[in-house]
């Protein structure tokens, strides 16, 4: 099945990403990633560079730890872990890294990956769509709207329950 | 290096026009529409998204010689890897907002059950109004993401009709998740009904790229609360890739099964 490869954690794909490749084609990313950062906020490269960088080893250390810890968390799992523990208030340096990340808008971080996406799209995933129908289209809506509104409504209700 | 194959100029070339594409996305900039009380909120990635798909192979003749099916296979790759300082750049949201995380961690946690709710509204329409066949189970049971994907797979194999189902899911979504979530929350926003809270961790109940659109979407509608809604979506992001996988496997596809089999006993 290989239009399923790509996006997101695959957990039998995952294990044979090549480490020092990977990390290669993450500076590409995060190069377009600065680049695409710079157009929509005027953040120039020097400015942007400490920023990026935190987000660059966030990334390379997660796919490190998916790779090698024994259980399964997809990598997106580990480099958000990362994150988010080295930016919770009182850990060392957390301060500064909140400052400089915050020059990083994350819209800008997901454009390079939806035009990737677009291109990426198979003669497969285009016939598919175009066979299963419109019923496919309408289910699908459905489907994220009631995944969508579910949450929304179970998490409202616990919120005015427990304040 | 070159063994593998990943820094031919085939790759190159879809790298240089990923940067052109991303550079005119930004120029564009975020465009809302005005629809009655609510906006639609055009952002940067549905551009992007949009350009990828006009210029791919498959569709136009232009491109088809630097973009073989090799380098778009590499492609495929590169979004797993583009995304990933996104998804860097939303935990550094999260760890800030920690109090406020904790003080809403049981409806973080609850809401994770409340993806669910795909099966309340998609099943009975599929059943009951578009008369679908046992695909209905694979295509209603979840978001149908990939760890969702991979579960039927193995349950069902893909040419099942509950593969075909989720196929079918994964593949529309793949096209129009990111603008459905562009387009559902600042209209459920609008409804005035629901915590901002209860609306920004839902957002972390698809893809990346659903992530991205429907806080981008929520924090345009309402930008003074920013960081709590980034950290919130986040958090619930997070979740979401520890639990996704295993409320589809104990919960929703049975779950699903089971209705469909008392629905239409017919087609078994």
């Amino acid at each position: 099945m290989q239009n399923t490869e790509h996006m997101n954690a695959d957990a039998k794909n995952e294990p044979k990403v090549r480490v020092g490749e990977t990390a290669l084609l993450l500076l590409i990313a995060c190069i377009i990633g600065g680049v695409a950062n710079y157009v929509s906020t005027g953040v120039g490269a020097a400015e942007a560079l400490p920023g990026m960088a935190i987000l660059y080893a966030c990334s390379v250390i997660g796919l490190i730890l998916a790779r090698f810890v024994p259980f399964y968390l997809p990598s997106v799992g580990w480099v958000s872990l990362i994150a988010i523990a080295i930016t919770i208030p009182g850990v060392p340096g957390s301060e500064w890294v909140v400052e400089q990340v915050g020059k990083i808008n994350f819209l800008a971080l997901a454009t390079p990956a939806l035009a990737y996406g677009g291109l990426a799209l198979s003669a497969k995933e285009f016939a598919i769509a175009r066979t299963s129908g419109w019923k496919i289209v309408i289910i699908a809506i459905c489907v994220m709207l009631g995944t969508y509104l579910g949450s929304a409504v179970i998490a409202d209700l616990t919120l005015r329950v427990l304040g | 290096m070159p063994k593998s194959g990943v820094f031919g100029p085939g790759q190159l070339a879809l790298h240089g026009l990923v940067l052109a594409i991303v550079i005119i996305a930004e120029i564009i900039g975020i465009i809302r529409i005005p629809i009655g009380i609510a906006a639609i909120v055009l952002l940067p990635m549905l551009y992007a998204f949009a350009a990828g798909i006009v210029l791919n192979p498959n569709i136009t003749r232009i491109t088809s010689s630097v973009l073989t099916p090799n380098v778009q296979k590499f492609a495929g790759t590169m979004i797993t890897i583009a995304i990933t300082p996104f998804v860097a750049k939303f935990g550094t949201t999260v760890g800030p907002q920690i109090e406020a995380i904790i003080d809403a961690g049981p409806a973080l946690i609850l809401q994770e059950i409340g993806n669910l709710g795909t099966v309340l509204i998609a099943f009975p329409i599929a059943v009951y109004v578009l008369r679908m066949g046992r695909e209905t189970v694979g295509a209603v049971y979840s978001i149908d993401r990939e760890p969702n994907l991979a579960l039927v797979a193995e349950k069902y194999g893909l040419d099942s009709p509950e593969g075909a189902g989720v196929m079918g899911v994964y593949a529309t979504g793949t096209l129009i998740g990111t603008f459905v979530f562009a387009v559902i929350p600042v209209l459920i926003h609008a409804l005035g009904l629901f915590d901002i809270r209860a609306l920004a961790m839902s957002c972390g109940v698809g893809s990346g790229s659903m992530l991205a659109a429907c806080t981008g979407a929520l924090v345009t509608a309402e930008p003074e609360n920013k960081d709590l809604i980034l950290g919130l979506a986040g958090a619930s992001n997070v979740l979401t890739y520890a639990t996704g996988l295993y409320v589809g496997m104990f919960l929703a596809l049975p779950l699903t099964q089971w209705l469909f089999r008392k629905a239409r006993p017919d087609l078994y």
